[in-house]
């Protein structure tokens, strides 16, 4: 079975993030926990959902994750160039986040547009990683990996490829190892 | 508005620990990603699936009776929408997979004990037993009465579609396990047994770690 | 696809057990000489060298019947097989194929002595060959990809196309062309179909 981008993104859009709410409301008890209560100007930690509804109604502005700065991402950027394995992202959705909010606040993020570099950048960095890995995996004659770090996007994109290759790749070993059995007979 | 975290007693639990309602939401994600990941239909999480049908018709009456214009309203009609999402792509994945592996899937609940805990639902079933007479019928009406009278019949042995239970799937593991048996022994080289450890991400075939999805002891992604 | 969840109604598997492999009879077969058609006899006599499909073959040649004698085509025969390792790369697997592995999987079956050697030879070549299906994957999202798939084979294919689709599903979502929502092409479909019905009535 596949998932869309789309369904990927929804679940990052539970991630909570800080908005400054100008309005008042006393706390709002949700199925999924109780959110507030909000005054105006004080931070408050919301949905990131509820925070692109505020945004939208004019009721907040969003505090970009302590991540989403430049210098930040330089370090992540040269961190993921010098290691051999995949680096810990500081957010596990850091796409997903990244594009709602350069959609629908881009006024509440500062350098906006070398943030989308940058984050482009560094998924870029970490899909080439991914594909030699991939070759390597696929030349050895293990039959499991460890992905480690690997965030719920960067699998969905790598997912149609890499699972039918190792299927079809199982296929073709379990044949190697009944022929044996064969001749062994 | 009515407080609605209050606790909920939860049936599935051995201990009879109470559960929020956040905490069953994370439950219904968990299992629609499993289930969206896994090649085999997995057990059918109904306590779960009612728990938030009957937390989502609270809200709605909630709603009903929230002064007009109430800024609460659009956020929680929007919650709902997404745990209605949750919901209907969870039993519509199910139908996909009841659909394609009809014969399988009805094999299986057959096989197993009355003390069991069922894999579908009562309409799950109904379900399937009508979409499989609906189908053998079909193909009856269609064509095998048109063939000659050997050939009238479809073996089972070779028609009935099965999941491929050794494709490859990524897991998140949530429990560390100790002593999964990952490939037996083969001619050529020994059993493989590795032990999981708890936030390690995984891609592995799907049958060694059946009974650890379903247990939870690991989460599909 | 794969021999180990086939599926009965798969169109691949219905192909690619009809291919063709050399075979030899053992005995002589009633009244069915006309399926030689370099001979005029009533029979097929022992001997007579025949390229059968799969399916008939496997019919007629596994523990139980020995009617036929199969010999391997020759793209599985060991000089092909030297190619393949020196450089699987660059051979043109479509021809040889199209359904390379899973044809080359099915023949297996015959258990001949060289039977391991080609299945390990599956194998290795698929193994060597997945980097370039991959990178070829990733770097074409909306050229014209024929010339980049003309030498894999059908199960190649299906993989290269997964490799696009992970992409192409990717790069939707990214430029946000999701949430821009398009007429269906059933709906298209449709509205012309009921045109020309409309013209053929008037």
């Amino acid at each position: 079975m596949s998932m869309d981008p789309a369904e990927v993104e929804f679940l990052a859009e539970k991630t909570m993030v800080t908005v400054v709410p100008n309005f008042n409301q006393d706390k709002i008890y949700l199925i999924g926990g109780e959110i507030g209560p909000f005054s105006p100007s004080l931070p408050v930690d919301v949905p990131l959902w509820m925070a692109l509804n505020l945004k939208q109604r004019q009721k907040c502005r969003i505090q970009p994750p302590e991540w989403m700065d430049v210098e930040a991402l330089e370090e992540v950027k040269q961190k993921e160039t010098d290691d051999k394995f995949f680096t810990a992202m500081p957010s596990n959705h850091y796409m997903e986040i990244t594009q709602l909010l350069m959609k629908y606040a881009p006024e509440d993020i500062p350098r906006a547009d070398q943030i989308r570099t940058l984050i482009k950048d560094i998924w870029d960095l970490r899909n080439a990683k991914l594909r030699s890995s991939i070759d390597v995996f696929v030349r050895s004659d293990v039959t499991h990996a460890k992905l480690n770090h690997l965030t719920p996007m960067e699998i969905n994109t790598a997912r149609p490829f890499l699972t039918r290759a190792l299927d079809q790749m199982h296929m073709l070993r379990t044949n190697t190892q009944t022929g044996l059995k064969q001749t062994q007979e | 508005m009515a407080d609605l975290t209050e606790e909920l007693e939860d049936e599935s639990s051995e201990e009879g620990e109470s559960m929020t309602a956040a905490e069953v939401l994370q439950k219904l994600e968990e299992a629609w990603l499993n289930e969206k990941f896994s090649p085999d239909l997995l057990e059918i999480k109904n306590d779960i699936v009612d728990c938030m049908l009957e937390q989502i018709k609270e809200m709605e009456e909630n709603i009903r009776r929230a002064k007009k214009g109430d800024f609460r309203v659009g956020i929680h009609k929007m919650e709902i929408d997404r745990i209605r999402y949750f919901i209907s792509s969870y039993l519509r994945t199910r139908l996909q997979k009841i659909e394609k592996y009809t014969a399988h899937v009805l094999e299986q609940e057959k096989a197993r004990g009355s003390d069991e805990t069922p894999q579908m639902s009562p309409d799950e079933y109904t379900f399937a037993k009508e979409y499989s007479e609906n189908m053998e019928n079909h193909f009856k009406v269609l064509a095998l009465r048109h063939m000659p009278p050997n050939l009238q019949a479809l073996d089972p042995k070779h028609t009935v579609m099965r999941p491929n239970l050794d494709s490859y799937v990524f897991l998140r593991v949530n429990e560390d396990t100790a002593g999964v048996l990952v490939e037996e022994e083969t001619a050529e080289a020994g059993e493989e047994v590795i032990d999981l450890e708890k936030g390690d991400q995984l891609i592995i075939r799907y049958r060694p770690v059946a009974t650890l999805v379903e247990s939870g002891a690991v989460g599909l992604i | 696809m794969t021999t180990s969840c086939s599926n009965y109604m798969s169109i691949d598997d219905i192909i690619s057990t009809n291919e063709r492999i050399p075979c030899k009879f053992q005995v002589q077969v009633q009244r069915l000489g006309f399926l030689d058609s370099s001979s005029d006899t009533d029979h097929i006599q022992p001997n007579t060298k025949l390229e059968l499909p799969f399916w008939l073959a496997t019919a007629l040649c596994n523990r139980r019947r020995h009617i036929v004698a199969v010999d391997m085509p020759k793209q599985y025969k060991e000089g092909y097989r030297e190619i393949l390792t020196a450089d699987a790369n660059v051979v043109d697997l479509h021809k040889l194929g199209p359904y390379y592995y899973t044809f080359g999987s099915h023949l297996l079956c015959f258990e001949l002595p060289e039977t391991p050697d080609i299945a390990k030879s599956l194998l290795q070549t698929f193994q060597s060959r997945l980097r370039k299906i991959m990178d070829a994957s990733q770097n074409a999202y909306y050229e014209d990809t024929t010339n980049l798939t003309a030498k894999l084979d059908e199960m190649e294919r299906d993989l290269f196309k997964c490799g696009q689709q992970g992409l192409r599903d990717f790069q939707r979502w990214e430029t946000r062309a999701s949430e821009q929502l398009k007429t269906s092409e059933m709906v298209i479909n449709h509205r012309k179909r009921k045109r020309a019905v409309m013209e053929e009535t008037s």
